[in-house]
């Protein structure tokens, strides 16, 4: 009985060590997607970053934008809010931005433009316009919903010992895009890599994970960059302080913050 | 110019060299801009035949979180400084300094913002049209071709604004009543019924403002909330119109800015894949509130419906509707004489604008149109700005103010159709 009893609960171990080791097998590009989707655009409750981006032109000009981000989840893959506050250039500095996203329709989006103290509400039905002019679209930048593409595995990739799921997304509706093809690391669901190609199936724009740093116990790609392949303009973005699970509470992501920006948000 | 210049680069090295003796100071931003506005035809009268605008400017700002452990840390104070160094050689002046904001901004409990000082105040749903929105302008900076920074004047004020749960009030007491900047005739020509028509240097009249007195305070208030997407706002403001529109002595050429009660509210929101918004005022006219003094300008209706939408790939369009209507017409007509000039009862004035910024937006080209057909006037604004690196900024744009006759709102504009250019360096 003994002997049959110890089969059993290995049996019952082995079964469990086989899911365990093969559930990342077992899951649909769908799930691998939308798991990206939550670890990256989703982490922690909320957020608080000092984020530097770098746009530079083909010749090698560069253009830098500062800004302070604070990112509020209402559900993880549901609404989100954000709150953005300027600090580069100097002609835009004291500026404020915040965006309401609903995953089910367009974003309500707010300016602030302190010189003529007037809070501008921002038309916003172009999600593929460009985010301060850099290479990022607001959808690169707050997140595209998963069920807006079929998703296909193409295969898995070995980088550098690391495990990468390479998975196709073609658009459903029309897109900026016609093909995406994305890799996600199988051990975190980071993405790391994602190539954009066009009507002419021609590659147009990559985004890169440049540095992956472990922030408040959450995995955070701290460096990324996308690159126009075609105009030969990229970004770099560096997320320079990043806090998460904060407890930023709801009028933050108001009227009265985005006229009066919030101090102890803001301290450098 | 040489003189100017050489005033700008002593005011900025100083600057720096402050700065950069304590690094503790708060930080110091602003610009040096150089603008410049040729009329398109000669006008004769104003003091400049060929142009409207040469200037210089430097602008110094400052916004400093008072740090420690006292009472204004605590209450999350913040100071706010920005002042313009003008050399306006229009007008051949050794210089003028103007401070636009110096205020304190601070929250005594959790739910309340005080913001005491000079300040510039806005709000209501128009694009540069203003309904609700009686705070002072400078419409010469606007027809001229300043930045759109300069339309709006500060006001010394004290603003409160509490948050409770249901609606949110701001509520501004302006003690000293600051009135719009209106051509005058040196720079731009304009309609002077004195003169019996445009007239530029030519003009004598003066406006008398009212005196700084208890019963001549202004007030302000806004209680506004937002239902989902959409914003919902009422308004009151009492004090006086801003622009002087009525008669205080005709012998001697006198105009004041009549007593002004306006009652208005406002929505706005997402609306057919864009932003629509709608908002309405009345004006009463207190001193004239039966409409039947000839001297003093009538009760108004003011409505306005707009909408904007993002048409994608950088390009934005909007369009405005506003309806104007002069009440108590009958009174108004009645207690006119021949010799008066006399305005509609109705004016009907539409809005265009169409923005595309182009280069990773770094060159934005902007079309904005005023058509009355009404007044059979109109005026357009184009321009196009070009940021040639984060620092340096080249604008170009044209004036167009147009019309049948010389006494309507642009119509008496006509002659002041202006190009300008201005750079701007940024630090």
């Amino acid at each position: 009985m003994r002997y049959v009893k110890v089969l059993i609960m290995l049996l019952a171990l082995g079964i469990i060590w086989t899911k365990v080791s093969f559930s990342s097998d077992t899951l649909t590009p769908e799930e691998i997607v939308r798991a990206c989707y939550a670890r990256f655009y989703y982490a922690g409750e909320d957020m608080r970053a000092k984020v530097l981006m770098e746009l530079i032109n083909k010749v090698g000009q560069k253009r830098v934008r500062e800004l302070t981000m604070l990112r509020k989840d209402y559900e993880d893959g549901g609404n989100q809010k954000y709150y953005m506050y300027f600090h580069r250039p100097a002609d835009v500095k004291d500026t404020t931005f915040m965006v309401y996203k609903y995953p089910e329709r367009d974003d309500d989006r707010w300016l602030f433009i302190p010189a003529l103290d007037l809070v501008k509400r921002i038309a916003s039905n172009d999600k593929f316009s460009s985010f301060v002019g850099s290479d990022f679209s607001y959808e690169d930048i707050s997140g595209r919903k998963p069920e807006e593409d079929n998703h296909t595995m193409l295969k898995k990739e070995m980088i550098n010992n690391r495990t990468f799921f390479v998975i196709e997304s073609l658009p459903k509706e029309t897109s900026e895009y016609t093909r995406r093809v994305l890799w996600i690391d199988e051990a975190n669901f980071l993405p790391i890599k994602e190539e954009f190609y066009d009507r002419q199936n021609e590659l147009y724009r990559t985004f890169e994970a440049l540095e992956i740093k472990d922030m408040d116990g959450i995995l955070t790609i701290t460096k990324r960059a996308m690159r126009n392949v075609k105009t030969g303009h990229s970004t770099e973005v560096t997320f320079q302080e990043v806090k998460y699970n904060l407890s930023i509470t709801d009028d933050i992501f108001t009227e009265r913050f985005l006229r009066n920006p919030p101090q102890q948000w803001l301290k450098e | 110019m040489m003189k100017g210049t050489l005033v700008i680069a002593v005011v900025i090295s100083s600057v720096y060299a402050l700065s950069a003796q304590a690094a503790e100071l708060p930080q110091w931003h602003g610009f040096v801009e150089q603008a410049y506005a040729g009329r398109i035809s000669q006008d004769r009268l104003t003091k400049h035949q060929d142009y409207n605008m040469l200037e210089q400017r430097v602008q110094l700002k400052t916004r400093y979180a008072i740090p420690g452990e006292n009472l204004f840390s605590r209450w999350n104070s913040v100071a706010t400084y920005k002042g313009d160094f003008l050399l306006d050689e229009y007008f051949d002046t050794t210089g003028s300094y103007e401070v636009r904001e110096i205020n304190l901004a601070f929250s005594p409990t959790r739910t309340i913002d005080i913001k005491a000082g000079r300040q510039v105040l806005t709000w209501g749903t128009g694009d540069y049209l203003f309904i609700n929105d009686l705070f002072p302008k400078d419409y010469i900076s606007f027809y001229i071709g300043r930045n759109d920074e300069y339309l709006k004047k500060p006001s010394d004020a004290l603003r409160i604004s509490l948050y409770p749960k249901t609606v949110n009030i701001d509520f501004v007491l302006i003690p000293y009543f600051t009135p719009n900047t209106m051509p005058e005739g040196d720079r731009l020509s304009f309609f002077d019924s004195f003169q019996r028509g445009i007239t530029g240097r030519a003009s004598e009249r003066n406006a008398v403002k009212p005196a700084w007195q208890t019963e001549n305070m202004q007030y302000a208030l806004r209680l506004y909330r937002t239902f989902g997407s959409t914003e919902g706002a009422l308004y009151y403001y009492r004090g006086f119109d801003p622009s002087p529109r009525s008669y205080l002595d005709e012998a001697n050429r006198q105009l004041f800015y009549e007593r002004l009660d306006a009652y208005g509210a406002s929505v706005r929101g997402s609306f057919a894949g864009g932003i629509g918004n709608a908002e309405i005022g009345y004006y009463r006219s207190r001193q004239d509130a039966e409409g039947n003094n000839r001297l003093i300008e009538n009760s108004i209706l003011k409505w306005l419906i707009g909408y904007e939408k993002d048409l994608g790939n950088d390009l934005k369009v909007g369009a405005q509707y506003l309806f104007e209507q002069k009440l108590d017409y009958a009174a108004y007509k009645e207690a006119l004489l021949s010799s008066d000039y006399f305005w509609d009862e109705y004016r009907h004035l539409l809005t265009q604008r169409i923005t595309k910024l182009y280069k990773n937006q770094t060159v934005m080209v902007g079309l904005f149109n005023f058509w009355s057909p009404s007044d059979k006037d109109g005026y357009a604004r184009a321009s196009c700005a070009y940021d040639i690196t984060d620092q340096w900024k080249l604008t170009f744009g044209i004036n167009i103010p147009w019309g049948e006759d010389g006494i309507t709102d642009f119509g008496m504009m006509k002659k002041n159709k202006n190009a300008f250019v201005r750079v701007r360096y940024s630090f």
